[in-house]
């Protein structure tokens, strides 16, 4: 029975919750029109926000399992756990940044539109007039800089959660220091340290676009102001998430 | 000799190519199909009484699909090399798998769908299927094929940790989420509404209005695919082999000897770039098009 309960990891709970609120934050920063968006009827990336932000979250968790591979197969100091994280930040970034330049590229040299946010009159980073560009009958279009940089912190954010949570779920699940040196950790705890990060990532952001509601254009977007109910909601459902997944992995 | 950090650049240069020739395939197969975001608006045409012949079978989003094609893919691809196949017949013999999984998701969806528009007096085109159901599994072999063989490569050869289902599940759902974003964007803005003044996006009032002449006859998803592949289908290749290649250049030429902070300042670098490059971009289309004027003839024609 002691053995039941030391498995509830009280550390690696609250890390796995802390990463799951970073991924419900990151994905209010990532600019998502979704349909409309899609028809240059509204600022941001045409698809939906679950869609990129897991696609972005996913390139980091492979970014970041990349570097778990080379740094902590006998186990990871604190010092790595941070290389790790912004690897899979990076790589999120990466993703991200380069789906929004070509969208952008579809935008401005295919559709013919400037890109233009509606929801303020001048970009906050360059200053640039935004409410003359805007179409009729549209709500904006296209990635303004302001856009794109909250986007590359949303990677930046979301990336950093789910590579927190791999990490930790890798750490609970690896054997002994002695075993992991020697062999490194099995094949099944990396599918299944994988598959529950990429699990924790989708619940919290579905949890954070229901709080979005279709669109947002960013952090200057006026829906932006909900984020402390998103961080409430992803903090209950990540513990929740993490109170399965630890035990389960460290019992393996 | 070869120097070893020359045949690693090769080995990421092939997982672009792949990514790059994978992600072209992915956009083509969803405009032939028409499933992601613009399809709301070839759903939404027949509510608004305008009966179509578009392919549609958007009942899922792009990357949970692909994510579900490329991981059934590489499962069954790992079953054959468990059991000694050579690699090619394996990746080969596992994307026909995927493939004909999203030849059977196309007919029951598009089926579903139409079925489900019967009071709007939207018809069940069974020419149609037969005819779209062949390209669309072929693109969709050729996307599958690309993203479980470059998994496969980065798993086999360059010591990915991950097994090859979960990278290749992960690689669909980004795939899934890169077409999605990019090279859809030309199916739903431009090409479903060139019957609207260009360079002004879609006036909302104008939703489900979509082209349904074509070129010659009335216009099909083979039609949508003809036009996307001449820019939506590769961008969204570029971006897919973009983003492939960084992130395994960046993760690859700084292994070992303590350089895992330059991976993460190259990837910062990368990142910075392509803001400035967005910047660009921006600018040039705010100077080119200038601010929106209303056209003197009035909008366009119903």
């Amino acid at each position: 029975m002691t053995d039941f309960i030391s498995l509830f990891d009280p550390i690696s709970i609250i890390l796995i919750t802390i990463g799951g609120i970073l991924i419900g934050l990151g994905v209010h920063f990532i600019p998502v029109g979704g349909a409309p968006a899609a028809m240059a009827q509204a600022t941001g990336v045409g698809t939906g926000t679950v869609q990129l932000a897991a696609g972005a979250g996913l390139t980091g968790l492979i970014s970041a399992g990349f570097m778990y591979s080379m740094l902590g197969n006998d186990g990871l100091s604190n010092i790595e756990l941070v290389q790790v994280m912004l690897s899979g930040a990076v790589g999120a970034m990466i993703m991200i940044s380069v789906t929004m330049f070509i969208g952008q590229l579809v935008y401005v040299y295919c559709v013919g539109v400037p890109p233009v946010s509606a929801k303020v009159d001048k970009d906050p980073i360059t200053g640039d007039i935004q409410d003359i560009y805007v179409s009729k009958g549209t709500e904006g279009h296209g990635i303004p800089t302001v856009s794109f940089v909250s986007g590359v912190i949303g990677g930046l954010l979301g990336g950093m959660g789910g590579s927190l949570i791999y990490a930790i779920l890798m750490n609970a699940g690896s054997p002994g220091p002695i075993e992991s040196l020697l062999v490194g950790p099995s094949p099944a705890t990396i599918a299944l340290a994988g598959i529950f990060s990429a699990g924790v990532f989708y619940v919290n952001a579905v949890v954070a676009s229901y709080n979005i509601g279709g669109t947002i254009e960013g952090f200057h977007d006026p829906k932006f102001k909900r984020v402390p109910k998103a961080v409430i909601s992803c903090l209950i459902a990540s513990l929740l998430c993490a109170m399965i997944a630890v035990p389960i992995m460290g019992g393996l | 000799m070869t120097d070893p950090i020359i045949i690693d650049m090769g080995i990421v240069a092939l997982t672009g190519a792949l990514a790059t020739i994978g992600g072209a395939a992915e956009d083509l197969e969803s405009d032939v199909g028409s499933q992601s975001n613009p399809n709301s608006q070839v759903q939404l045409a027949a509510q608004m009484d305008f009966p179509h012949r578009i392919f549609n079978k958007a009942i899922s989003g792009e990357p949970p699909a692909y994510g579900l094609w490329c991981a059934s893919s590489a499962v069954v691809a790992s079953v054959m090399l468990a059991k000694g196949m050579s690699v090619l017949f394996a990746l080969a013999v596992g994307s026909l798998v995927g493939a004909i999984l999203l030849g059977m998701f196309a007919v029951t969806a598009h089926m579903g769908r139409t079925a489900s528009q019967s009071r709007f007096k939207q018809p069940l085109y069974m020419d149609m299927v037969v005819g779209h159901v062949p390209a669309i599994i072929a693109h969709g072999y050729i996307a599958v094929f690309c993203i479980v063989s470059f998994s496969y490569i980065m798993n086999a050869i360059m010591g990915h940790p991950f097994p090859l289902p979960l990278l290749a599940l992960f690689w669909g759902v980004t795939a899934g989420a890169i077409g999605s974003s990019t090279g859809d964007v030309h199916y739903g803005a431009e090409r479903e509404f060139q019957n609207q003044p260009f360079g002004c996006g879609l006036n909302a009032s104008y939703s489900g209005n979509i082209v349904r002449k074509g070129e010659a006859g009335l216009r099909n998803g083979m039609d949508n695919v003809w036009a996307c592949a001449k820019f939506g289908g590769p961008v969204t290749g570029l971006a897919l082999g973009l983003t492939v290649f960084l992130d395994n250049w960046r993760s690859t030429i700084f292994t070992g000897a303590n350089a895992e902070w330059f991976a993460i300042i190259a990837g910062l670098i990368i990142v910075v770039i392509l803001i400035l490059l967005n910047r660009y971009v921006e600018v040039d289309g705010r100077n080119a098009y200038g601010p929106y004027k209303e056209e003197e003839e009035g909008g366009a024609p119903a």
